[in-house]
């Protein structure tokens, strides 16, 4: 009965949250993405359906503003847009873009046995309001994505963080966030205090 | 000895050596295949005889890597590309991973003038709002993080259509990155700066393709494979000479034991290889003067053919008698010896009329040979032998064989019922009479031919055997032609008839479809203010897009684009070897994947009045092969004239000349039947090897027709003609056991030959049966050419 108190007293076990972190397939929520990025001179906000439909399966709707359905399923990514005609993109073809979705669908799927062989794992906070933080270890995907920011609580995951090399963050607001009201003014600093609730300040 | 005979042999020596010297400064051993091939006569035929050599098909390597898991596979794939992209002997290296320098820094502004994304909608407010709400969209695929570096200067991503525009037709399977074959080995593909043929530079980008693979520490324990024409010829180039010095080793060896056993003396073995030294040693150093290269099948052939002038030290040698000079017993003998010299040399004349390079040296080099061999051993060889000898007609069991041999029964049937024999073989025979492959004489091993296959289907490479070509008067003409049929090609792509095809005009657009799409590109001002239109209501930062406004504003004034200009990048290079000037003309060469119904291009061949025609390599290589053996054919038609001619001139008798002929007559049509019965097509080479043991033949027939004045003189012709027999034997007998299928043809062929031929000779040549020779008709001389 002592276990609870030492895990409040340290860091969170990473295993553990993002075991934690496992839903029964397929797994949807609804989600508002807003992309800051230094060629927009505002941040673009995006809203739709994320799918976890098993290892290496995943789907992501886009709703507003713009109709988008991008499938990641056998290490093909397909992307279709509005009426056009799907765009397949070969996974094969960017090997580190491979193992960035290997991981993301590890972390949908709370497998950290996966997740843990492409990325160092790093937690702060409670197990009531934890943050976890995934850095690549290979050097290529490194030059392109610098890490993996998740916020959550008991109840789950509550933000993805995506965060370029260059800079560039997607922050997705997932589960009851998704619907929630964005901060005003909408910053990244501002939407990262929203995704880490009040524990992390 | 003699203070003379020591002059004479010293100063013999010492030419030799002169001479020997001479050629190795200027012998330069080439192996450019195809100048054992036919010349050229149709036009087809002598674009074949180009591309076989110089073509973008034959400089083209496949390379495989394999023995490590994929991720390090792919890991070598690229460190091998990044090295052979910096490597000047290196044209072109694809492995798959997307080439973001496809085009550099000063070409890229090119970009507007060779997509053809414009050409159905131009460039305007409404294309450009589509393309970058796409972008902003892109920003949150998987793949922003990819285009991101693009966009300021490419917000159409121009450069990534561009890049699938010139994707390979057919393109390979991708892992990690980069083409792997369905057998799990990483795949490149590179093409040399060398021509196919050119087996000194291909040889050089070989050794440096295999120093890489052995070097690079991303190679550490990965297998490396290298295929196509080049390494072809550098590996036939290698076989050759590894194979002509092995068996003329052994063969020498042999020859060494042969002469020991039949002379019994050291001495005379030295002094007898004398003459056959001079005739190589002259033999090469006239080609090496009359050629620029000798090809190294022509000294295999060469040496291989001269072994018929080791007849003559022989004969002299076996004939010596008691009381008598050798320099006597020459005299005796050199009407016999001319008249066969004499003939050799007309029938390799034939090899001379053929018109063909390498059978050309072969002729000269044979002739000059045979003439100072026989000169040599007339006038020199006589005058070094040493005064003691044992006499050749008292070796012992040499009587017991001539009387038994002399006892042979003769029947007057047997020359009937062998040509019957033969012309049921001959009849029944069910392989085709002729072989027209000329692979089938190339010696690829058929393991590295199968492993080629493999790798070319793995890598969608072009057909090696169908090439597409437009014709016009300029490069630019070729351009605009390949434009404009390509529509009507892919036409055929979709029906099914090919699976791909590749035309000069897919890399480089002509003159007036640039100018146009140049025409149509938007002023600065005019496109500034589309743009901003266009970014209404889109996020992105205002100025981003400025090096875009540069690069269109660049590309309205640009001077067009060349290929001479375009020369510059790896497309360039590509695309020069699809555009060949060819007879005051420009050719372009668009190669094609998986021709299913070759018949489906004669539409397209009659719309453009035969500027455009499907080349069949394999057709017009057989039509070649066809055309050029009706040229020998007749060549030897003339020279069995001049034999015969010859032969009669030197006798001044038709019945004595007959006894020699018929035997030979005989023999030449009984391997010819042999050889049809076994299913051996004939070939070139088999025909020339034919010739060849006619003239052994010649010899053997001449020698027994003769009328020894006595029992010794008789037994001293045998014994002659047995050490010529077996000499022969040993040199034709083990080229019969070469890997190189051109020399086994050769081997088979002459010690079939060597054997009849000795055989018929005892049994028909001989005046003193002249009954039992038989009533054998002038059908021979007919049947000989069938």
């Amino acid at each position: 009965m002592l276990l609870p108190c030492l895990a409040a007293a340290a860091d969170p076990d990473p295993q553990a949250l993002v075991a934690g972190l496992a839903r029964p397939v397929p797994a949807r929520t609804a989600y508002t993405e807003v992309r800051f990025a230094q060629m927009l001179d505002r941040p673009l906000v995006v809203r739709g359906e994320l799918e976890y439909l098993g290892p290496g399966k995943l789907g992501k709707r886009v709703d507003t503003p713009y109709k988008e359905q991008t499938t990641i399923a056998d290490g093909q990514v397909s992307v279709q847009r509005g009426t056009r005609k799907p765009r397949e993109i070969g996974l094969g073809q960017v090997p580190e873009l491979e193992g960035f979705l290997r991981g993301f669908s590890a972390l949908l799927g709370g497998d950290a046995a996966v997740l843990a062989q492409d990325f160092t794992l790093t937690t702060r906070g409670t197990a009531q309001r934890w943050h976890l933080s995934l850095v690549p270890k290979d050097a290529r995907l490194k030059r392109r994505v610098a890490s993996i920011e998740v916020d959550g609580d008991d109840a789950g995951a509550r933000c993805f963080g995506i965060v370029d090399a260059d800079g560039d963050a997607n922050i997705l607001l997932v589960e009851a966030l998704a619907s929630a009201e964005l901060p005003k003014p909408l910053t990244r600093r501002n939407l990262e205090i929203t995704c880490a609730g009040t524990a992390a300040k | 000895m003699r203070r003379g005979t020591l002059a004479l042999l010293v100063a013999w020596i010492a030419a030799l050596a002169v001479l020997g010297v001479v050629v190795q400064r200027n012998l330069h051993v080439g192996s450019d295949l195809r100048s054992f091939m036919p010349p050229a006569q149709t036009p087809d035929q002598k674009l074949l005889m180009e591309q076989i050599g110089e073509g973008p098909g034959s400089r083209l390597l496949l390379l495989a890597l394999s023995g490590k898991p994929a991720t390090d596979l792919a890991t070598a794939s690229r460190a091998m590309a990044d090295a052979l992209r910096g490597d000047e002997r290196f044209t072109q290296v694809a492995n798959g991973a997307f080439e973001s320098g496809l085009l550099d820094d000063a070409l890229l502004p090119y970009r507007f003038l060779l997509t053809p994304s414009f050409d159905g909608a131009p460039l305007d407010r409404d294309v450009l709002a589509d393309e970058l709400a796409q972008r902003l969209e892109d920003l949150g695929s998987p793949a922003a993080t990819l285009l991101k570096p693009l966009l300021p200067r490419d917000p159409t991503l121009e450069i990534m259509k561009l890049a699938e525009h010139w994707s390979p037709p057919k393109p390979p399977l991708v892992r990690e990155g980069v083409w792997f074959s369905p057998d799990g080995e990483a795949l490149l593909l590179v093409q040399t700066r060398a021509a196919g043929f050119d087996p000194d530079a291909q040889g050089a980008a070989i050794e440096a393709l295999q120093a890489y693979g052995r070097d690079l520490p991303a190679m550490a324990g990965a297998e490396l494979v290298i295929s196509g024409p080049g390494y072809f010829g550098v590996v036939v180039s290698r076989t050759t000479k590894g194979e002509a010095q092995w068996l003329g080793h052994l063969s020498t060896i042999g020859f060494v034991i042969l002469l020991l056993v039949a002379y019994r003396s050291i001495a005379v073995l030295g002094l007898a290889a004398l003459p056959i030294v001079s005739g190589g040693l002259a033999g090469i150093a006239a080609i090496a003067l009359a050629f620029d290269a000798v090809h190294g099948i022509t000294l295999a052939f060469g040496f291989t053919l001269l072994g018929v002038a080791q007849e003559y030290p022989i004969r002299v040698l076996s004939h010596r008698r008691a009381g008598e000079s050798a320099l006597e017993s020459v005299r005796a003998l050199w009407p016999l010896l001319l008249t066969a010299i004499a003939s050799a040399c007309i029938a390799y004349l034939a090899f001379f009329a053929s018109g063909v390079e390498g059978l050309q040296q072969l002729a000269v080099f044979t002739i000059v040979g045979l003439l100072v061999a026989g000169w040599s051993t007339r006038h020199l060889l006589p005058r070094v032998l040493p005064e003691r000898f044992r006499d050749a007609a008292d070796t012992p069991g040499l009587e017991r064989a001539w009387r038994f041999l002399d006892g042979l029964p003769r029947p007057r049937w047997l020359p009937p019922l062998l040509l019957a024999l033969s012309a049921v073989m001959l009849a029944t025979a069910s392989t085709p009479f002729w072989q027209n492959n000329l692979a089938a004489l190339t010696p690829v091993p058929a393991d590295l031919l199968q492993r080629e296959g493999r790798l070319r289907a793995a890598l969608g490479a072009p057909d090696v055997r169908y090439l597409l070509v437009v014709q016009a008067a300029d490069a630019d003409g070729v351009l605009a032609l390949s434009e404009r049929i390509t529509p009507d090609v892919e036409a055929l792509v979709e029906r099914g008839a090919i699976d791909g095809a590749e035309l000069p005009s897919r890399y480089l657009p002509s003159l007036a479809t640039q100018r146009e799409r140049q025409a149509a590109l938007p002023a600065r001002e005019a496109l500034s203010a589309m743009l901003g239109e266009a970014l209404e209501g889109v996020p992105f930062r205002a100025g981003l897009f400025e090096p875009f406004l540069e690069d269109v504003e660049r590309a309205r004034t640009l001077e067009l684009l060349t290929p001479e200009r375009f020369a510059s990048s790896p497309l360039g290079a590509r695309l020069q070897a699809m555009l060949v000037p060819h007879d005051g003309q420009w050719i372009g060469l668009g190669t094609l994947i998986g021709v299913h119904d070759a018949a489906a291009f004669d539409a397209i061949a009659q719309k453009n009045g035969g500027a455009v025609r499907l080349l069949d390599l394999k057709g017009a290589s057989e039509s070649l092969v066809a055309a050029y053996r009706e040229r020998i054919l007749h060549a030897f038609g003339i020279a069995v004239v001049l034999l015969v001619a010859t032969v009669l001139v030197a006798f001044r008798d038709v019945r004595r000349a007959w006894h020699v002929l018929a035997p030979m007559t005989l023999a030449t049509i009984l391997v010819l039947a042999v050889l049809r019965a076994c299913g051996v097509s004939m070939s070139l080479f088999h025909l020339v090897a034919l010739t060849l043991a006619a003239g052994l033949g010649l010899h053997y027939a001449l020698f027994f027709e003769r009328i020894a004045p006595d029992a010794a003189e008789a037994r001293r012709t045998l014994h002659a003609t047995l050490v010529c027999v077996v000499s022969a034997l040993l040199v034709f007998a083990l080229l019969a056991w070469s890997s190189l299928p051109v020399l086994r043809a050769i081997g088979l062929t002459v010690s079939l030959g060597v054997g009849f031929h000795f055989c018929l000779s005892i049994l028909m040549a001989r005046e003193t049966r002249a009954g039992a020779v038989g009533p054998l008709d002038g059908k021979g001389h007919d049947a000989r050419q069938g």
